[in-house]
């Protein structure tokens, strides 16, 4: 178990110099930063003693290592733009994202499971037709149509829901949080369920496919042979068997939820990392991109080892195999 | 005898699913519609001297306003719209499909790889995948985008805006195509006649696409429909953020970003047409995908 | 359809009304920017510029209709026996925190301004010299005579020392942040009460201000929103007092709406298009490639007929344009009324013109645009190019954002491009200096004349009219230059950018031509 855990965490820092490389290398391509910084009435000379003080006409070898050394001691810079701390900026800007994802994937679950197990049991209902073909428009409409759909529908048409920001917000430490507040939560519908969607199809296939993959194996027959009541049978057996590729799935999907939320943040002017993240590019902000980057190659890693311990502490057969 | 089994049955399901029917009726009207578009549209939006301002904002025929000329309307700079949507379907299939098939080339042969030889290879291949995934699409398709527009001289970008959107859209969705593929090796590894092929002392190659890669088709093809819808959706995403095609040479996903300026100005012709007829490709995809996955799984059925 | 939305919007418009009574004054308003920086020298962008205004003050300050007139400064006068201006400053003005305000303040603020790390520096360009002659007394000299000067350095705002030096924000941050980034002490207006960058900034009133107060906020709450739609939609659903700018396409839809007002004004930014003047080939050309057809100003004249102004303004911009015959629109101090004719809309002189320096057929080119900067730049680039196409210049059009724009333009990378520029001084003069005069880096001239558009003439009249005090004088010398420049075709000027907003119907504020929102003329009813 410990060589195993050993192991992934080698891979993890691994994946994440990787992507911090990757990422650096596309600050290069970004554009001009000095432009942006600086208004229309500043000389060329002036920008160019900005560019050198910033270390932007260093090698590309030399940038780099600078920012993977400068990372490494813990210290992410500062916002071309803003001049603030990098690590600040985003650490305030966490909390909305994950706030978000979380959310989404919450609706993903509740809805998706039950109507993934609905639409298993009953595969010749109506019902089950008609969820079938919503959400397979349902994720056939671009994020970013769906969130303006529902933008003027629920807001502007009706006028019931907020159409922007987080509403109100309570600081729990350095944690701000939508929770608290019926404000709060009421500004969380839209985008959450804008994010939710596509999420929610998945888990419901994916459900749906294990589900009645399950209810054909022997030992539900069998089950069901020797009369076991229904409706244990499919919550207690049947599902409970399905929950190992779900849970992978799930925790596979929340780091695309994470990065998929730039869309769904920017319709919402959602105050998260995402929309961070299109200001910077933007404002060719490099420091900011680059941390961006970083952070969500972790939060991937992260949930990724989480998901693997998970998968070996439900199946135990898969510890033996890796190890060997 | 089995794949023609499954033909067969496939067909034969086919002729009993309405839903079925019309999503392959409306994919092939499209992608007809796509690959004629030089000969049925009436301007080539392309062409900047075949459109007119003068004939901006119109509304479609059935509208007031309405000019029998343009059928659906035309958009702001004058371009039909029907012209319009069959050139953006147009680029936007070339889009998903070329994306497609270079993410199904390049997943299905490292997986290939990673499944037959594993060890080092696998242990390479799929630290690779990790780093990819960790990276997901949107942000992978900025990646290379940057890149290109670093390290290709301007007038160069220009020209290879569809192919670098191609490469990223590809890149960002090889992963899947090579964790199925592994996955499957694996399990035809362990198979009797595999393992014989393979002591009999066969070329690797030959091992793996004569007996390893036609037992796989089945679930590659369904990722494959599956993923052209997602590179459609995905090229649109990234119209959508500014970082996709230019407005002079429009897909269905560029249509919808200019669209969305007249969201609420009344020519809701300009932006809701387009994302009907995106809507209906990726619908009719999806269907036909899911009609696959049926086919090849009926154990689902 | 439309009824549907008309009854679902006096609903909303009921509810809203009813939230409003509940905090009377306060205030909350949207734009698509969030000033990046609380510091009033760090950078020189209109957004910071804009909302730093409502918080700092400088000597002189811009009226509803633009006019220079006193603010922390009560009168000016130039220097005898030198070039210069001499301010005489308002006593028994506080800062915000409460210390006093004198003219070591000034001095301090014009060290600080004219540093290194100032991105402001250039408006001090012409001072040699700042003398503080006693408390409420002060001296700017100046190289030459500079009958501008006061009103260049309206955005110029006044710090206070000791609450600057004390707080180590002695410089503005260039690299590393400091307390001036995100903490202010002017004498302005309004006060920074929160300040969460990039998702909202909450001003309230500063009880000692030196001036009567004309609004009736007490609190108001800025938020940045960059998706044109959601900003409306914000609006529409009653989340939002005011919002600057919103897209022209939807000007009609507000406006039939019950309870919402559009503002609609010009702003001062011309657009125009610019050659490579200076280039011996085009770069982006399938036939020409061996000389530059653009050197020859037929050619010029050809491309400036080709552009067909009237659908322009009734298409892409709803009627709500001024085409443009010079580089500033009329109204601004230097505007040459004697030369107001633009090229009329013309394809047959245009391509008897192309026939006649050579090109019966046209030829193909490249032109360059923005797609982010300037209202519906790109799709006016579009239709520039259609109808450019029509007379048999073919445009190979690429837009691009505005972040790989400028670098493109400075590395010569275009045939012909897009500029929209707006007078900082609001004066003919700037444009002058920064887009006709030749390139000369020494000297900061011609900057923006990215195709180096060079006149000997044009080089001679510019320090002329610099330091020409007589008006009649002065708009003669200008009066030539715009002569000149239209002969030769410089540039393509097409339109003044339109200015508008929208706001709830009872707001009340005031709209000034520079798109700069003042607080202080804000009231809610």
């Amino acid at each position: 178990m410990a060589y195993f855990i050993a192991k992934r965490l080698v891979q993890s820092v691994f994946v994440m110099l990787a992507v911090a490389f990757l990422a650096f290398s596309l600050f290069r391509f970004v554009g001009d930063p000095i432009t942006q910084m600086t208004g229309v009435e500043t000389s060329v000379a002036d920008q160019e003693r900005l560019r050198e003080e910033l270390g932007l006409n260093d090698s590309f070898a030399l940038q780099f290592a600078r920012f993977t050394g400068d990372m490494l001691k813990g210290d992410f810079g500062f916002s071309y733009r803003t001049r603030q701390p990098v690590a600040e900026m985003i650490a305030t800007r966490i909390p909305a994202t994950l706030e978000l994802g979380v959310v989404a994937l919450l609706i993903s679950l509740f809805v998706g499971i039950p109507a993934g197990v609905y639409t298993a049991l009953r595969p010749r209902g109506f019902a089950t037709q008609a969820i079938l073909m919503a959400t397979l428009v349902g994720v056939s409409i671009p994020t970013f149509v769906i969130g303006i759909m529902l933008i003027f529908f629920f807001g502007v048409q009706l006028g019931w829901l907020p159409t922007f920001g987080r509403g109100g917000t309570v600081k729990l430490g350095g944690w701000e949080t939508s929770f608290l507040t019926v404000d709060g939560w009421r500004a969380l519908i839209l985008p959450a369920f804008t994010l939710g969607v596509y999420q929610l199809t998945l888990t419901m296939r994916l459900v749906r496919a294990e589900m009645m993959e399950v209810m054909r194996s022997d030992y539900i027959r069998f089950a069901t042979a020797r009369g076991v009541p229904m409706r244990r049978l499919y919550f207690r057996h049947a599902l409970a068997n399905t929950m190992v590729p779900v849970i992978t799935i799930i925790g596979l999907q929340f780091g695309g939820v994470i990065a998929f939320s730039i869309v769904t943040e920017s319709v919402f002017q959602w105050p998260g990392m995402g929309l961070l993240f299109l200001e910077s590019i933007r404002f060719v902000d490099i420091p900011v991109m680059g941390v961006y980057l970083v952070v969500i190659a972790f939060f991937f890693v992260v949930v990724n080892l989480i998901v693997d311990l998970l998968y070996v502490a439900i199946d135990p057969r898969l510890r033996i195999r890796d190890v060997s | 005898m089995l794949a023609f089994i499954k033909r067969h049955e496939g067909l034969w399901l086919f002729t009993r699913s309405p839903f079925v029917m019309l999503a392959a009726i409306v994919a092939v009207a499209i992608i007809l519609g796509a690959v004629f578009a030089p000969w049925i549209a009436l301007v080539n939006p392309y062409d900047l001297a075949s459109f007119s301002l003068m004939d901006g904002l119109l509304p479609p025929v059935w509208e007031e306003f309405g000019n029998e000329k343009f059928l659906l309307g035309t958009d702001d700079q004058g371009r039909d719209m029907i012209s319009s949507i069959l050139y953006g379907a147009r680029l936007s299939l070339i889009i998903g499909i070329s994306a497609m098939t270079i993410a199904t080339f390049l997943g299905v042969g490292l997986g290939l790889v990673a499944g037959y030889f594993g060890g080092r290879f696998d242990a390479v291949i799929m630290r690779i995948a990790d780093i990819q995934l960790a990276l997901p699409a949107i942000l992978t398709a900025l990646l290379i985008d940057g890149i290109a527009r670093g390290i290709l001289p301007p007038d160069m970008q220009q020209n290879l805006r569809v192919t670098v959107l191609i490469v990223a859209i590809a890149l960002s969705l090889w992963v899947n195509f090579a964790r199925t593929a592994r996955a499957s090796t694996f399990v035809q590894m362990n198979k009797e006649y595999v393992q014989a092929a393979v002591m009999q002392g066969q070329h690797p190659l030959r091992v793996m696409f004569v007996h390893i890669l036609p037992n796989i088709l089945g679930p590659l093809l369904v990722i494959m429909t599956v993923d052209l819808a997602s590179a459609i959706l995905l090229e649109a995403t990234l119209s959508f953020l500014g970082i996709g095609l230019p407005a002079d040479s429009p897909s269905l996903g560029t249509l919808i970003r200019i669209g969305m300026q007249f969201l609420l100005s009344g020519e809701w012709w300009i932006l809701w047409i387009p994302t009907l007829f995106l809507v209906a490709l990726v619908v009719s995809i999806n269907v036909l995908g899911d009609f696959l996955r049926d086919v090849f799984n009926p154990r689902l059925r | 359809m439309r009824s549907t939305i008309g009854k679902s919007l006096l609903l909303g418009g009921a509810l809203s009304l009813t939230a409003l009574s509940a905090q009377a004054e306060a205030f909350k308003w949207a734009s698509t920017t969030d000033p990046q920086t609380m510091d009033p020298h760090a950078v020189n962008s209109a957004p910071v510029l804009s909302f730093l205004n409502n918080i700092y003050e400088g000597l002189v300050r811009r009226g509803r209709d633009m006019s220079i007139e006193p603010s922390l400064a009560t009168s000016w006068e130039p220097l005898g026996g030198e070039n210069g201006w001499r301010f005489n400053l308002r006593q028994g003005v506080t800062f915000q925190d409460g210390s006093a305000f004198t003219a070591e303040d000034v001095m301090f603020s014009y060290e600080r301004a004219s540093n290194e790390a100032a991105d402001v520096r250039s408006w001090f360009a012409p001072v040699t010299q700042v003398r503080v002659v006693d408390e409420f007394t002060i001296d700017f000299v100046t190289s030459a005579p500079n009958p501008l000067f006061p009103s260049s350095i309206a955005n110029f705002m006044i710090l206070d020392k000791d609450w600057a030096t004390s707080n180590d924000a002695a410089l503005p941050a260039r690299d590393a942040e400091n307390f001036a980034t995100l903490n202010v002490n002017g004498t302005g207006p309004f006060t920074v009460a929160t300040r969460d960058p990039g998702v909202k900034t909450v001003l309230a009133p500063h009880a000692g201000w030196w001036d009567e107060a004309a609004h009736n906020v007490t609190e108001a709450t800025f938020t940045p929103i960059g998706n044109a739609a959601t900003g409306l939609a914000a609006l529409l659903s009653g989340e939002i007092d005011f919002i600057q700018p919103i897209p022209l396409q939807d000007v009609a839809q507000v406006e039939s709406r019950d309870g919402f007002k559009v503002l609609e004004g010009e702003e001062t930014r011309v657009i125009m298009f610019g050659f490579g003047h200076e280039h011996d080939k085009l770069l982006y050309s399938s036939d020409v490639t061996d000389v530059n057809p653009f050197t020859d100003p037929r050619v010029r004249l050809a491309a400036a007929h080709a552009i067909d102004m009237a659908s322009i303004d009734r298409v892409l911009f709803r009627g709500k344009i001024e085409a443009a015959s010079q580089l500033v629109p009329a109204g601004i101090s230097g505007y040459s009324e004697a030369n107001s004719d633009r090229p009329e809309f013309d394809p047959a002189k245009a391509k008897a013109l192309l026939a006649e320096a050579g090109y019966p057929d046209g030829f193909s080119f490249g032109l360059k645009c923005t797609n982010d900067r300037y209202i519906n730049d790109e799709a006016l680039c579009r239709a520039a190019a259609s109808m450019f196409a029509a007379v048999g210049l073919k445009a190979e059009l690429s837009t691009g954002p505005v972040r790989d724009y400028w670098p493109q333009l400075r590395e010569d990378d275009f045939d012909m491009y897009l500029l929209g520029w707006s007078p900082g001084t609001f004066d003919m003069e700037h444009p002058i200096r920064f887009l006709m005069h030749s390139q000369d880096d020494e000297r900061k001239l011609g900057s923006w004349n990215f195709g180096n558009y060079s006149n000997a003439r044009v080089d001679e009249l510019l320090p002329m009219i610099q330091q020409e005090i007589d008006p009649e004088a002065r708009q003669a010398l200008v009066d030539e230059v715009v002569s000149i420049t239209q002969d030769e075709v410089a540039y393509i000027p097409l339109y003044t950018q339109p200015l508008i907003w929208a706001a709830k119907d009872n707001i009340d504020l005031t709209q000034r031509a520079d798109n700069f929102f003042m607080l202080r003329w804000v009231t809610v009813n």
